[in-house]
């Protein structure tokens, strides 16, 4: 066993470990305008990081759209996860691709869609104006609103999926029996599926939590020039800057603050499903 | 793209150079897709290196993660990229970290017939455009003279600029301000200003174009070859050489020093540099040759090049200024101006 | 508690009706069994009493009220699951109070009831378990508890005993019948198995494609089946096919004229005979007839008889060692003799004898 082990576990450490462990090693580097980098032991740029009030913006920023993105996707996504996963019709797999759907296009060709919607002259303002409801286009696209939207719209089969495949394994009897216990819907649904969905909820938020976190092409081509998530702005310091000990540093910033919160959310969750 | 036989015989010309032929083997060029990537095979790679028995690979992707292969690959005894294309500053900040082969007119005798004030030392030149102000001839009835224009309070909201281009624009704005291509320094203030007239940033130049076209915004700066492009497409603007100086850009290509095929990476900037090559690539790109024997048709040459007194005024860009500061540019660009 | 009502009760999924108007009462403290094979409509019938399924056509009434349109929460059944579907996240003492807490029970008196529920079903001091920490048995019982616990109108069982192991399930339909007639609770139950029917209910309703068969005790049911189907359903019978021939007598396909009650019901075209009715001898009276074969059962001797091509199964209980009878082999001839009363002549549909080819 430990032998076939040994070669899965390699790869891993291989594929995984290492490079963020070179990752890790440029953050403590000094950045040079002449050689770009230069080898180093310092926190410097955790420090600037930190102290800089325009990193924390981002910061903030990108947290508020992954928490806001995450708490919408579990909203809207609970009852279609509830309707997929008590669908009995031969449909079923049908709907399940259906849901994927929006996974079989890339990031960045569903976000010229959401352009193509939310521009000045997109679908939305057009119609809008036909309608005689505005005389002006409204400013749609570069909006936390539509960045909002963009990643939702990615987030939302995952969230879905993971959902629907706990609640698959809750048995109907189960919310019969509440029902015919005198439960109504929205009781039976708090005392009884919730609970034991619980699981799925704390897996499908840290999923698409991790997932909202790191976003790249929707804020950049959704928000607009003016808006920063940390994805971006790691990017921007490693390709357009050539700042790659700030960028290293910015990137362990946001894997940290993501995984803290991921698990405390996640244990929070964990100790409240076993509560019960 | 490597197919195993491929990669072997890759590795025996780099092993053996006893071995191989000067001219032959495989080619890897990092370049752009798109009209830039068709226009090279079809101009370069079929007609003049097909004959000579190099085969050409293409490694397409944007330019940011190709510099990021460069300098990620910098250590490496073997880099993935025989020919790397870059614009004229990016080229620049990568050939002072030392990765680059020099480019001789020994090693590429086109190179006799190049533009002079467009020949570096690390790589050679293969299209070039000047940066000038696109404006929407409907809108803005009377042409603008100067970038100085574009803050002319009653253009409030109606100027655009693209973000990846914030450089170039910070150097349009030290100009304004009385500045010089050597020092933005007194552009910030001036782009401080635009920022309160409502200029509006788009992240890309599609984003650029489709306001442009929509009529939400009338004024840019822009490469003179783009605003061609943009016109033969239907997007109503018209060019002003700004009063200021047009600024070049130029797209170079350049060896990396750990190149596989060195010697066959030397014959491709030479083909790049042919004049019939060139003439390709201002027909669809609007970009002009940088070689004096490439002849295009006048009517086309008035569209996309300068006249004599705007060539005379012609700007370079202080590269070296740049690759220092351009960490702190990129700060105030996304910190003040942008925020 | 109170009455059940079915009232022509109706459910049709497409084209294919899966319960064809049901009639059904109830009364206050009878136990009722919905009998049949599987695909007969009996649970489909139970959950439209339930709530969980709308009925396409007719009425259900508890203790005279008509909650056709009463959501489930509504109704105050009481229903045991198949698989229990207790809550997994809950403790026993939390499953049985749920129903108390919908129905705004204070804690003191919820407390109190679920700990009388408990020993009920012998599970006192269980309280704090979690439902997967018991066994099969227990978890059954706490079903039981949870649905009792709210003093249902109606107490409704779905199969209760099916996920129970055979000497459990006669021990807890023993338990269930005892604790049904203690507290007098009206009770529906839903079975496959005749014998648990048998053994618990008042009443049994012999459903079949979505119809009532037959309603009754199960002395009318064995003893005076309405159809051939009932008749093979409830305990062994000999149903053969053929007409009357003038009053008195059955001509059956075989061949043979048999001796039945004079007056046939209507439509008659098959011949109920039970087994062990048929007495098989060596003299006397009776029709003659030659052996196929013996079977010593035990307490019982099993003959297949050949009336002339005609077979015939008779059961009697098996002779002393001493006896002559107990010589008795294939290929004898003997006498059979029965009392005609006891040879029904019954209507049949296609598919109801099992040897039946429609």
């Amino acid at each position: 066993m430990a032998a076939l082990l040994l070669p899965a576990t390699l790869l891993v450490l291989g594929l995984l470990v290492a490079p963020m462990a070179m990752l890790f090693r440029i953050s403590l580097n000094e950045y040079s305008a002449a050689q770009m980098m230069q080898e180093a032991l310092t926190a410097e740029n955790y420090l600037r990081a930190i102290a800089d009030p325009y990193y924390r913006d981002v910061l903030g920023t990108t947290l508020g759209v992954a928490l806001a993105c995450t708490l919408l996707a579990l909203l809207l996504g609970f009852p279609a996860a509830y309707w997929l996963a008590r669908m009995q019709s031969r449909w079923k797999s049908l709907a399940v691709i259906l849901t994927l759907f929006p996974l079989l296009v890339g990031n960045v060709v569903r976000a010229a869609g959401w352009m193509a919607l939310l521009g000045r002259d997109g679908a939305i303002n057009a119609a809008l104006r036909s309608l005689g409801l505005i005389t002006e286009p409204l400013a749609l696209l570069y909006t936390t609103g539509a960045v909002i939207a963009g990643i939702l719209a990615v987030v939302a089969p995952y969230m879905i999926l993971t959902l629907a495949a706990v609640i698959e394994g809750i048995p109907r009897q189960v919310e019969e029996a509440a029902a015919n216990l005198g439960a109504g819907p929205l009781t039976g649904f708090r005392r009884v599926v919730l609970p034991l969905a619980l699981p799925g909820v704390a897996a499908g938020c840290v999923l698409v939590f991790i997932l909202c976190m790191n976003a790249y092409a929707t804020p950049v081509l959704l928000g607009g020039p003016q808006f920063k998530m940390m994805a971006p702005a790691v990017y921007d310091q490693f390709v357009r800057g050539t700042n790659w000990p700030f960028g290293a540093a910015l990137a362990f910033i946001l894997l940290v603050v993501t995984l803290t919160l991921t698990i405390i959310g996640s244990t929070v969750l964990g100790r409240h499903s076993r509560s019960r | 793209m490597f197919t195993r036989r491929s990669a072997l015989a890759a590795a025996l010309t780099a092993g053996l150079p006893g071995l191989a032929t000067a001219q032959s083997g495989q080619v890897v060029v990092g370049t752009w897709g798109g009209d830039y990537g068709d226009l090279l095979a079809a101009n370069i790679d079929k007609p003049i290196l097909g004959p000579r028995g190099l085969e050409v690979v293409q490694d397409v992707g944007p330019q940011d993660p190709r510099k990021t292969k460069l300098i990620a690959e910098r250590q490496a005894r073997r880099g993935s990229m025989d020919v790397c294309c870059l614009s004229d500053v990016d080229m620049f900040t990568m050939a002072q970290q030392g990765v680059f082969e020099p480019v001789e007119e020994g090693r590429v005798p086109n190179l006799a017939r190049a533009i002079p004030s467009l020949k570096r030392p690390y790589s050679a030149p293969h299209i070039y455009s000047a940066k000038v102000i696109l404006y929407n001839p409907a809108k803005v009835p009377t042409p603008p003279q100067a970038y100085a224009d574009l803050w002319d309070p009653k253009y409030r909201g109606r100027v655009g600029l693209v973000d990846i281009l914030h450089l170039q624009n910070m150097e349009a704005a030290s100009l304004v301000a009385g500045g010089t291509e050597h020092d933005y320094e007194p552009g910030k203030k001036k782009l401080m200003e635009l920022r309160s007239l409502d200029v509006k940033v788009y992240p890309s130049n599609e984003a650029l174009a489709a306001a442009l076209k929509s009529e939400e915004v009338w004024l840019t700066i822009m490469w003179l070859a783009r605003g061609f492009m943009w016109k033969k497409a239907g997007i109503p603007v018209e060019h002003a050489v700004p009063a200021e100086g047009a600024t070049s850009i130029c797209f170079e290509m350049a060896v990396p020093k750990n190149a596989r095929n060195r010697d066959g990476a030397m014959a491709y900037l030479n083909a790049a540099l042919d004049a019939r090559a060139q003439t390709a690539f201002a027909d669809r790109m609007g970009y002009a040759p940088t070689v004096t024997d490439a002849q295009l048709p006048p009517e086309l040459a008035r569209q996309i090049s300068l006249t004599p007194e705007q060539q005379a005024k012609l700007r370079t860009p202080d590269y070296e200024y740049i690759a220092r500061n351009q960490v702190a540019l990129i700060d105030f660009w996304n910190k003040e101006f942008k925020r | 508690m109170g009455t059940l009502t079915l009232d022509a009760l109706s459910r049709r999924y497409g084209a294919t009706t899966a319960v064809e108007r049901v009639d059904l009462d109830v009364a206050e403290g009878e136990l009722v069994a919905l009998l049949g094979p599987s695909g007969c409509g009996k649970t489909t019938t139970l959950r439209m009493v339930a709530g969980f399924i709308p009925p396409s056509g007719g009425r259900v009434l508890i203790a005279g009220q008509d909650v056709t349109r009463t959501p489930p929460h509504g109704r105050n059944t009481g229903m045991v699951f198949q698989s229990y579907a207790l809550f997994p996240h809950m403790t026993v003492g939390q499953n049985v109070a749920f129903g108390l807490e919908m129905r705004k029970i204070g804690r003191a008196e919820r407390e109190t009831r679920v700990r009388e529920a408990l020993r009920l079903v012998r599970l006192d001091g269980m309280a704090d378990r979690l439902p997967r920490q018991l066994s099969g048995g227990q978890q059954q019982r706490v079903a039981l508890a949870r649905a009792l616990v709210v003093n249902p109108a109606v107490f409704l069982l779905d199969e209760p005993l099916s996920n129970l192991d055979a000497k459990l399930r006669a021990e807890v339909r023993f338990e269930i019948r005892a604790l049904q007639q203690r507290l007098g609770l009206t009770t529906l139950f839903v079975t496959h198995d005749q014998e648990e029917a048998l053994t618990m209910a008042d009443r049994l309703v012999v459903m079949e494609r979505g119809r009532v068969r037959q309603t009754g005790t199960a002395e009318d049911l064995y003893e005076r089946p309405a159809d051939a189907f009932v008749a093979g359903f409830i305990g062994r019978c000999n149903l053969l096919r053929g007409a009357p021939e003038g009053p008195g007598h059955f001509r059956a396909h075989g061949g043979a004229l048999l001796p039945c009650l004079a007056a046939p019901a209507p439509g008659a075209s098959v011949l109920a005979l039970r087994p062990e009715r048929i007495a098989v001898a060596t003299e006397g009276e009776g029709l003659p007839a030659r052996l196929a074969t013996v079977t010593y059962l035990g307490a019982q001797t099993e003959y297949h008889l050949d009336l002339g091509g005609t077979p015939l199964v008779a059961i009697a209980p098996t002779p002393p060692e001493s006896s002559r009878h107990r010589a008795l082999a294939p290929g004898d001839a003997v006498l059979a003799h029965w009392d005609p009363a006891e040879a029904r002549l019954l209507p049949a549909e296609p598919g109801d004898l099992p040897d039946d080819t429609p």
